[in-house]
């Protein structure tokens, strides 16, 4: 299932408006990295339905957003709940990492 | 079976890429397995000036070209890690990530290979916070700013230069005496050139610093033994690759200490039906177009080693009769001498063998799982199974009373 994409306005939204635990991966086109670790994310979130978000940001459509996190690099997966910021991975991650990051967001 | 193949090949960049065009073109039933993006290294190449017949291509360009060249032969394509095999039986079994089972006739690991990691403090720890291993990925998030490159290999300069566009300077630590790079001469003088590039001699670096986001690195100085530190708000490592061979390990697989797998020049590795292509092999060599030459090699070799096992399964283990594998050699007149005085003598007496001459110039395959050296030599066969061997004596009596 596809990530929905997040612009400045939609971000603002579902973090901070609707304070929904979920995940947010920066990426862009040209990153062959994003392109191992979104497709993994696009898996994992069917098992999720409901209880976490899936979001996706383009760093070069949405610089604002990245400047904001003063993020050095794609890609990266921001956790956030109840309208705070959680931590976040970098780089190739494995599923079980992200798996564990979203169990400890969520507190089970 | 829907999850059996001929070849399976592990791995979607040029060598994987160029196996699955001769081995769909051949006909076999071929499936290439690949955990990223199709083109593996290739597809984080910008510029590809080297192949041939495109004098100028970015390399995901060209390994679309690839891809879209092995579908036309109805190559399959999937998108999973391969986790573990069984490359002992002659059913090649490999499993992945998701818990699929797949099986093959034969296997060309075309795996490639991945950024060597030092292992110093705060790499790990500062991995997307400045720490960086893709200028294409992340030279933009510097922009202004002071970037560090660790390496002077072809990579490392080049790189180098493209995070200039963006960063303010560009500082790349060398092992080497001054004006040493390992890179092209083209590159390294650009890079001399090149404003925005410094480079600190004879040095390595022994830790990234920075609590939140990277701040410097400590710069070790090999000639003098002192320790610097240098700021900057970046570091890339472009410290050479490693095999991803890893789940090759208790597979039985030959590998030199590095872990880059050693083959002949058939491609063929240490087990019968499995091949390794690509930077994943030793080689002399690692681009493209050596790449894609080993990967029709091995294709070739394992398409004649699945004909000589389906020849050998429904011909010689299906018999009804007993099967005298006759191994012979054009240039060995003996041989030859023999192979006529063996074919008189079954023609002559009866139903109950039947004569397979195994041309040693072609199947080497055969050859080698009967261990033959010699000819010429003779193995008895019951279905499928050795019963024993015969003295090839030139006696036509003491021979056929070997067979009575």
């Amino acid at each position: 299932m596809s990530l929905q994409q997040l612009n400045s306005t939609g971000f603002e939204e579902i973090i901070y408006d609707n304070c929904e635990p979920c995940l947010v991966i920066f990426s862009k086109k040209e990153c062959h990295v994003c392109k191992e670790v979104v497709p993994m994310l696009e898996e994992l979130k069917p098992q999720y339905d409901e209880k976490f978000g899936f979001y996706y940001v383009d760093v070069e459509e949405d610089k604002e957003l990245f400047q904001r996190f003063s993020l050095k690099g794609v890609p990266q997966i921001l956790f956030f709940n109840n309208g705070e910021y959680q931590g976040k991975v970098a780089g190739k991650v494995e599923e079980e990492s992200v798996e564990e990051k979203i169990a400890e967001v969520l507190g089970v | 079976m829907a999850n059996s193949y001929d070849l399976i090949i592990i791995g979607g960049g040029p060598a994987g890429l160029s196996a699955a065009i001769y081995g769909g073109r051949a006909k076999l039933k071929t499936l290439v397995i690949n955990k990223g993006t199709i083109g593996g290294l290739v597809d984080t190449t910008r510029e590809i000036v080297n192949y041939p017949g495109y004098i100028q291509v970015s390399g995901p360009d060209l390994m679309k070209d690839f891809k879209e060249h092995a579908e036309h032969f109805n190559v399959e394509f999937l998108k999973e890690e391969v986790i573990s095999v069984d490359f002992s039986q002659e059913d090649k079994i490999i499993k992945t990530k998701k818990g699929k089972e797949l099986s093959a006739k034969a296997v060309i690991l075309a795996c490639g290979s991945e950024p060597r990691i030092l292992n110093i403090p705060g790499e790990k720890t500062l991995r997307g916070s400045g720490v960086a291993y893709c200028a294409t990925c992340d030279a933009e998030f510097f922009e202004g700013e002071d970037v560090v490159v660790v390496g002077s290999g072809d990579q490392a300069v080049e790189e180098g230069m493209y995070i200039t566009k963006f960063a303010r300077k560009v500082t790349v630590i060398v092992l080497h005496d001054e004006g040493v790079l390992d890179c092209n001469k083209v590159s390294a003088e650009r890079a001399f050139n090149n404003e925005k590039m410094e480079f600190i001699w004879n040095s390595t670096i022994e830790a990234v610093l920075g609590e939140e986001n990277v701040e410097g690195v400590k710069i070790k100085n090999l000639k003098t033994g002192g320790s610097s530190v240098l700021t900057c708000q970046g570091v890339f490592f472009f410290v050479g690759m490693i095999p991803s061979t890893h789940f090759l390990k208790d597979s039985g697989l030959e590998t030199d200490k590095r872990g880059y797998i050693p083959v002949n020049e058939g491609m063929e590795t240490n087990l019968e039906g499995i091949y390794a292509v690509g930077d994943n092999r030793v080689k002399y060599l690692r681009q493209v177009v050596s790449a894609a030459g080993d990967g029709a090699t091995a294709a070739v070799a394992a398409e004649r080693y699945i004909e000589e096992l389906n020849y050998f399964n429904s011909n010689i283990v299906q018999s009804d009769k007993k099967i005298l594998l006759l191994f012979f050699n054009v240039l060995v007149n003996e041989s030859i001498e023999f192979s006529t005085l063996l074919e008189g003598l079954i023609s002559e007496n009866g139903d109950e063998y039947k004569i397979f001459k195994v041309d040693m110039a072609t199947k080497k395959n055969l050859a080698g799982k009967y261990q033959i050296e010699k000819v010429p030599a003779v193995v008895v066969l019951d279905k499928g199974e050795e019963i024993k061997r015969l003295d090839c004596s030139m006696d036509k009596e003491q021979l056929k009373s070997q067979l009575s």
